[in-house]
């Protein structure tokens, strides 16, 4: 706001009602998070709530364990590899799906959506068998399960993307074409302004979900290298541990590090806004 | 063309992975064989329309999706609206990651959580007991059909606030005070002018939240007690338990052909609520 | 190399197999070499017993992940890297059945594998996938002193076992469960559980239900309705999940084995394992695949060969409260303590379910027992 200029009272009152269905939500969200959280800075021998007391022992645990350390850091270099694919490949998908009218355009868009309309472990399965009979050599490594995020986070950077070209006017760039920029330029000063919260947006989205993706990596996992929730899964179906819970609390702190820092180059809120059709 | 990576991408390692998956469904069943046959047979579709155990899970599935978006929709919006609403930075962003990080809590250690509050000795039901609500016998919340409902609600519940706080942020206020200036009450504007103008956040935050919960094996396997089996139950069983890859497969090809109609419903809704421009 | 190979007579271990049982497993043992077809190195006496270097070669495995594979990894396949100079690849996300199958025998997706033993048979009657047991007592000098009922599946040998028991809490319950039917009594209702039922455990439960109410371990009909009885039950996806339950006391009684109840027991939970006459055993099994190439055939064996030293069983023992199949290795005081015995004696009693006849009829078990499941 300029100075001088008096300042209105704008705030929206959000009704009562809501606030109370709001605040329900949060709680549903929020209160096994609070319970993980707890359970793993227990000070006791194994996953109780409510806690014996308050420890940093599994925590440590955690980073000197050598099944659950590697596998969140697998997790995370997976996750970047995801979202810098999926990103790239997604944004220019939707680019394309929103500047020009074609016939059978709906079609393409719920193409694109279809990933997400499948059981994991049906993707998962599917590309398994592909790898193994088409001998790329993509069987049981790295690329492969890639490949397989890539494809279910897609989705969301396309429909992130898209909800920020609604309403784009491509006589913006058309004007900045016929005054003699080149396409590349054009795309950086008129476009990709626009869009940017769209492909934040987007990239979040598929960092988040890779990290937490089980059902399709259950089948590509390469042997040796888990990602944290198959790693998470194999080591649970024999005991509860505290560990498992600690490595839980780091994915949760991860992302709220991540989030801090992205909140610092631009507003949190634009980041939510999804559109798939 | 610029989509041409992405398209390339996705006929390669979606189209045809796919593609085998379904003609598999179309070969006759056999123990621990998973490659195409080309029998082009039925007898995996008749075996599933056949067995009620089989189309139930089909609509248990359909409609645990659809309960579960509805739901999160309900729940959803409220929190999303606030989020919109509230110009505080400080607070809409401490909002926003915490509706993040409970997107980031690992499916299995949140089954954990969950046990903690709605097992029969969790959190919620000591709470009811020591109130007095209800005497001996525990509410089952977990391990049956209202674990699951929970337990989808709780994972999907983000992303439906995700799809919304965008668009409702993005509506014009002058058209909500017009509204209230030409004398409609609070209700009144919101039902009519609100409401109308997140169509599409509400749309896709359904879709969305459609997708998760109908694909979702890991959330109805562990919050189920196996009282719910669903589509991806079966399709799991058949193919790793029992080996019948072309079973699984065909289920599979059940399941596309429902996302495929909800879809199609979606995109009609969507034309109409954005008034024939997409 | 020792050629002192003791023999173990047969008879005396019969561990309970009925001629029935027996007869049957070797008849699978003998369907399974119908399927060998005249392979260059399906023939070959392939190991001599000796270290060798493998010249950086990798073998893959399959074996259970999380502190299972810590183990592994630090007390036998670090040594055996260096030893054997080689690389293991170690695949801990199990279900492993749909990738050998997607690959086929002839490509085995793992050269070797630690897992269940109804799993492995269910592999077996898919293919001609893994070396047969006569084949594996030839190349393994370790697998001499093993007792007998180690081989008793024909497609692999069992290293370690447990028996079947019900865990139930000691605090909670009064007066103390008697016997295998206690777990059908009406004040367990819905604080009883089992598994699902892709989990080994559930198959013993309804194969020593179906003989315990029924005319034998194969009676369905019995074991069905032994099922409905036992409703309402909760139903456990794997037994983490059920020793959480347990340690919350949303389940007093539930099926489970009793290293895991040992386990809990030296934590200090409040539970003790219920056994009766019949004692069926889960085991854990070894697997080498019969279409490896050559060099890393011999690591697999090499690699098996190390698990069934006694030295390590006693480890394992002490790690996973696993009983050894190897009669050389002495027990861990953990077991000890229990009552836990490794003589011949000890194994009067111990049966293997007839994971053959299960297999067989798995499809209507796993859709009627759903059904009864669902409510």
């Amino acid at each position: 706001m300029a100075k001088g200029q008096v300042k209105v009272r704008r705030e929206r009152s959000v009704p009562v009602i809501m606030r109370v269905l709001a605040i329900v939500s949060l709680v549903l969200l929020l209160a096994p998070v609070v319970v993980v959280i707890l359970a793993g800075l227990n000070s006791g021998d194994h996953l109780t709530f409510p806690p014996d007391g308050l420890s940093l022992r599994w925590v440590v645990a955690f980073f000197r364990s050598g099944a659950f350390l590697p596998a969140y850091l697998f997790s995370l270099l997976l996750a970047l590899c995801t979202m810098f694919f999926s990103t790239i490949l997604g944004t220019m998908i939707a680019l394309v799906l929103a500047r020009n009218e074609f016939p059978g355009k709906q079609m393409a868009r719920a193409f694109f959506m279809a990933p997400l309309m499948l059981p994991g472990i049906v993707l998962g399965l599917a590309l398994y068998l592909f790898y193994l009979s088409s001998g790329l050599g993509l069987t049981r490594t790295m690329p492969g399960l890639v490949i397989g995020h890539v494809l279910v986070t897609c989705p969301y950077v396309i429909g992130t993307v898209n909800a920020s070209l609604v309403g784009f006017d491509k006589s913006y760039e058309e004007a900045a074409r016929s005054l003699g920029a080149g396409p590349l330029k054009t795309f950086r000063i008129i476009t990709l302004p626009i869009i940017s919260p769209g492909i934040i947006a987007g990239s979040v989205f598929s960092f988040i979900v890779s990290f937490g993706q089980f059902d399709v990596s259950l089948f590509l996992t390469p042997p040796d290298y888990n990602p944290l929730p198959i790693a998470l899964y194999s080591s649970l179906r024999y005991t509860f541990e505290p560990t498992a819970a600690a490595a839980g609390i780091f994915a949760i702190f991860l992302v709220v590090v991540s989030m801090l820092i992205t909140a610092r180059l631009t507003n949190l809120r634009k980041l939510a806004n999804v559109n798939f059709s | 063309m610029l989509a041409a990576p992405g398209t390339i991408f996705f006929i390669v390692f979606f189209v045809v992975p796919l593609a085998s998956l379904f003609l598999l469904s179309l070969d006759k069943p056999s123990l621990g064989n998973a490659s195409v046959q080309w029998m082009f047979d039925f007898r995996n579709f008749e075996r599933f329309f056949g067995r009620a155990i089989y189309y139930e899970a089909a609509l248990r599935s359909a409609g645990l999706a659809a309960l579960v978006s509805l739901i999160a929709l309900i729940l959803g919006y409220p929190l999303a609206f606030l989020i919109a609403k509230t110009t505080n930075v400080r607070r809409n962003t401490t909002l926003m990651i915490l509706v993040l990080s409970a997107m980031q809590l690992d499916m299995v250690i949140r089954l954990f959580g969950l046990m903690v509050l709605m097992g029969d000795v969790g959190l919620i039901n000591g709470f009811f007991r020591w109130s007095g609500l209800i005497g001996d016998q525990p509410l089952p919340l977990m391990y049956n059909f209202a674990g699951v409902v929970v337990g989808l609600v709780q994972f999907s519940l983000p992303f439906m606030v995700l799809s919304l706080v965008g668009v409702i942020q993005g509506i014009n206020p002058a058209l909500e005070e017009a509204a209230r200036s030409l004398g409609a009450t609070r209700s009144q504007t919101f039902w009519k002018v609100t409401i109308p103008m997140s169509m599409p956040g509400i749309l896709a935050g359904l879709l969305l939240v459609f997708a998760i919960s109908f694909s979702s094996y890991v959330v109805p396997t562990l919050m189920g007690g196996w009282t719910v089996v669903v589509l991806p139950i079966h399709i799991f069983q058949q193919v790793v338990e029992l080996g019948k890859w072309q079973f699984g497969a065909a289920i599979a090809v059940v399941m596309f052909a429902i996302s495929f109609i909800v879809m199609m419903i979606y995109q009609r809704a969507a034309v109409r609520a954005s008034g024939g421009r997409v | 190399m020792n050629d002192n190979k003791k023999l173990i007579q047969t008879n005396k271990f019969q561990l309970g197999l009925n001629r029935r049982q027996l007869l049957k497993t070797g008849a699978a043992a003998g369907a399974v070499s119908m399927f060998n077809i005249n392979h260059a190195w399906s023939k070959d006496v392939m190991w001599d017993g000796e270290p060798f270097d493998a010249d950086g070669a990798t073998i893959r495995i399959n074996e259970w992940g999380g502190f299972w594979q810590e183990f592994m990894t630090s007390n036998v396949i670090e040594d055996f890297e260096k030893t054997y100079n080689c690389k293991v690849a170690y695949d801990s996300s199990f279900p492993w059945f749909p990738k050998y199958v997607a690959s086929g025998p002839k490509d085995p997706a793992f050269h070797m594998g630690n897992w269940n033993l109804n799993e492995i048979i269910k592999l077996g009657k898919a293919g001609d996938y893994f070396l047969s047991t006569e084949e594996l007592k030839a190349n393994m000098p370790n697998a001499a002193d093993c007792w007998d009922f180690a081989f008793g599946s024909g497609l692999g040998v069992t290293w370690g076992f447990g028996q079947y028991a019900h865990v139930w809490r000691t605090d909670l319950i009064d007066p103390a469960p008697k016997g295998f039917a206690a777990f059908w009594e009406d004040r367990f209702a819905d604080k009883r559980a089992t598994y699902i039922t892709s989990n080994g455990l559930f198959m013993t439960f309804f194969m020593t239900a179906a003989a315990e109410f029924g005319s034998g371990p194969d009676d369905m009909e019995a074991g069905f309705e032994a099922m409905r009885a036992a409703m309402p039950m909760k139903i456990s996806d794997f037994t983490g999940n059920m020793q959480t339950q347990v340690e919350r006391g949303e389940v007093q009684i539930g099926v489970q084995w009793e290293g895991e109840i040992f386990l809990q027991m030296d934590k200090g939970i409040e539970v003790a394992p219920l056994t009766w006459e019949q004692k069926p055993i889960l085991t854990q099994t070894h697997t080498v695949s019969r279409y490896s190439d050559p060099v890393e055939k011999k690591l697999a064996l090499a690699l098996v060969n190390a698990k069934l030293s006694p030295e390590f069983q006693t480890k394992a023992g002490e790690a996973f409260y696993l009983r050894p199949s190897n009669s050389k290795a002495s027990l861990p005081e953990r077991l000890k303590n229990k009552g836990v015995t490794n003589t011949a004696g000890a194994l009067e009693g111990l049966w293997i379910p007839d994971w053959n006849w299960y297999l067989d009829n798995e499809d209507e078990i796993v859709e009627t027992v759903n059904e009864i499941f669902a409510g």
